[in-house]
């Protein structure tokens, strides 16, 4: 072997050895293996649920209403969510990106079409509510198609909504008793009092 | 037992440095049996490596003056003491001042041998025999230490030693040796020490931060973990071979090796995944690189230098003082990106457990659950199975939140891999920084 090939081969060999494996390291993903990046909360997301009536549209609900307070607030949406789930006051930046997010929610499913009609809810709402009797029985002889021509869902959603007071949820995170409580109790006067007004306007009408 | 006699003193010289790093894999272990902080273990493996790295030269000198075997079977003798009182440790102060003693024993130990062997198997065999022990040494230990503490105990690391250095006080006593007598003619070989001392920085990358991503970031047992790690030494063998055949100068072959390790390690931040697989490859070529410069290196320190003995503290306390100052820059840096690395992972594991294919009373329980066991776990790469076993959810649903689990612990191993990489990238650059210490242009000397 020459001087000349002994002072080279080893060098050329290493380098060889190395370029080869950060080689087949970088082609198979190296330097890319990081925690998942969250995503841009004002891009659409498309949300889903296992759950069905008024707990799965709740639920598609709060996903995409954290969406719309966190861009709002100009962080990602598991930022916020991380934050929420902190004890501690609220801001009123907060309160009311959380309470704008959710109304935009209501807006973008009412555009796309994923609001089930009232109907798919009132039953399950009338289950849940404690109405007089007779009263619950002529809401449950309605057809649907009347119902659904009397209750507007995004607008059930958006009376709802203003009746929630996030603030008392947020500090009380940890009873989940409670705020399903509190989601049920302000979704179904949210269908009362949409019915009732719808009602009082056929009366009115008749 | 004649026959015995210098492969007892190699055995003693591998232990010795084997302990620079045999209780990475056990530092978990540790930690929880002496109740300890991170920071307080870390003592454990810094506080050998600073007491045999500044010991090593002040007792080489030592060797001019006395008997080589006395020192050597008393060094020997400290040595199995301090290892046995290690095992007994009850308290991590105990531990760590144990440590000390192990390391001044160790210190006597290893310059002492030198000189046994030497005078064994003559000059060349001899230092030869003392190098090539202390690589396997340096490369066994962590899959030592790991397999020990999987199979037994951490204690078992420091018990194993004690029979094995019983042993070598009267082979060491056995060894005529006079004192080297030579003139301190030579000043220390500044260079081969200096680049020694940043490899050493760099391969304590290789090695520490390789074991604890394993154990702690992604989750191996120790055993595992040493199984793992065995491809360093496997392929530190394989560097000799590979230099007969190519015959390259030895500053060449230094050069070169100094860069495999640098290639390595920046494999090592960069796998494309959690698999053992990916970390193969970039430990041969660390395995190759220790293979080529630290024994040459050792060797050339060594080499036409007298006394031989104040030469050889120098370059173990080459060695050792920049594991610590290795230790010393990494530390800090994969600690702080460990600390950096909760926000990305806690994100990764909300976005994923808000979009779980789960009911929303499910995905609140295991929420819950997550949230109390980050809590109890903070400090440390979280095991989320507890939180998952904990969760009160629907039977139906536990498929759905098992393919979760599998999710987020893959969250975890990738921000673990990502908190690692900056640490592995400055052994890599410290592995490069060695390599400019041997091809930079020597000072001109006058004719």
């Amino acid at each position: 072997m020459t001087n000349r090939l002994r002072m080279a081969a080893m060098p050329a060999v290493a380098l060889v050895l190395v370029s080869g494996v950060l080689g087949v390291q970088v082609a198979n993903g190296g330097g890319t293996f990081e925690p998942l990046k969250p995503a841009d909360p004002c891009a659409a997301r498309t949300v889903t649920s296992q759950a069905d009536g008024i707990d799965g549209l709740t639920e598609r609900l709060v996903l995409l209403g954290i969406d719309g307070a966190a861009c709002r607030l100009r962080v990602s949406r598991e930022a916020l969510t991380l934050e929420l789930a902190q004890p501690g006051p609220r801001t009123d930046a907060e309160i009311d990106a959380l309470h704008d997010g959710l109304l935009a929610a209501v807006r973008r499913m009412k555009e796309d079409g994923s609001l089930p009609p009232a109907s798919a809810l009132v039953d399950e709402a009338m289950d849940n509510a404690d109405l007089n009797g007779f009263l619950e029985a002529a809401i449950r002889a309605i057809p649907d198609s009347v119902v659904n021509a009397a209750l507007k869902t995004d607008d059930v959603l958006t009376r709802a909504i203003d009746d929630l007071d996030l603030r008392a949820i947020l500090a009380n995170l940890d009873d989940q008793q409670g705020i399903n409580q509190q989601m049920e109790v302000a979704v179904t006067q949210a269908v009362k009092d949409s019915l009732v007004d719808r009602l009082r306007d056929l009366i009115g009408q008749g | 037992m004649r026959r015995a006699v210098a492969p007892l003193l190699a055995v003693t010289v591998a232990l010795v440095l084997a302990d620079s790093a045999v209780v990475t894999l056990a530092l978990p272990d540790i930690l929880r049996h002496l109740d300890a902080t991170v920071g307080q273990v870390a003592w454990v493996l810094i506080a050998f490596n600073l007491v045999l790295g500044l010991a090593a030269v002040p007792t080489a000198m030592s060797f001019t003056r006395a008997q080589p075997r006395i020192l050597s079977a008393l060094g020997i003798a400290v040595f199995a003491g301090a290892s046995a009182w290690c095992a007994l440790a009850g308290s991590i102060d105990v531990l760590i001042a144990a440590r000390c003693i192990q390391a001044l024993g160790g210190a006597l130990a290893l310059v002492g041998c030198l000189e046994l062997l030497v005078a064994e198997y003559g000059e060349r065999r001899g230092v030869a025999a003392w190098v090539a022990a202390g690589v396997l040494g340096t490369a066994t230990g962590p899959v030592a230490g790991g397999l020990l503490t999987e199979a037994i105990s951490w204690q078992a690391i420091f018990v194993v030693q004690v029979p094995f250095a019983v042993l070598a006080v009267p082979a060491a006593l056995a060894v005529r040796a006079a004192p080297e007598e030579a003139p301190d003619r030579h000043r220390p070989a500044v260079r081969p020490n200096l680049t020694l001392a940043l490899l050493s920085a760099a391969l304590t990358a290789a090695l520490f931060l390789l074991v604890l991503l394993l154990v702690e970031g992604w989750r191996r047992s120790p055993a595992t973990a040493a199984l793992t790690v065995s491809v360093v030494p496997i392929a530190a063998l394989a560097a000799r071979p590979l230099a007969r055949f190519l015959r390259p100068p030895p500053e060449v072959e230094v050069a070169a090796g100094c860069f495999l390790i640098a290639g390595g390690l920046a494999g090592l931040a960069i796998p494309p995944s959690a698999h053992l697989a990916w970390t193969i490859a970039p430990q041969a070529l660390v395995g190759l690189g220790l293979g080529l410069t630290v024994d040459r290196l050792t060797a050339q320190a060594l080499e036409m230098r007298l006394p031989r003995v104040r030469h050889a503290g120098w370059t173990i306390g080459a060695r050792h003082v920049g594991v610590v100052v290795g230790l010393a820059i990494l530390t800090p840096v994969f600690t702080a990106d460990l600390e950096d690395a909760q926000v990305p992972a806690q994100e990764a594991i909300t976005s994923l457990v808000l979009d779980a294919p789960l009911k929303p009373d499910d995905k609140i329980a295991i929420a819950e659950s997550l949230g109390r066991e980050l809590v109890d776990q903070q400090g440390q790469v979280p095991d989320l199975h507890g939180a998952f076993a904990a969760a009160d959810i629907d039977p139906e649903a536990r498929p759905a939140a098992a393919r979760l689990e599998r999710d987020l612990d893959a969250q975890l191993e990738r921000a673990a891999t990502r908190a690692f990489r900056d640490s592995f990238l400055i052994g890599a650059g410290l592995a490069l920084l060695a390599l400019l210490t041997v091809v930079a242009p020597g000072r001109r000397r006058d004719p």
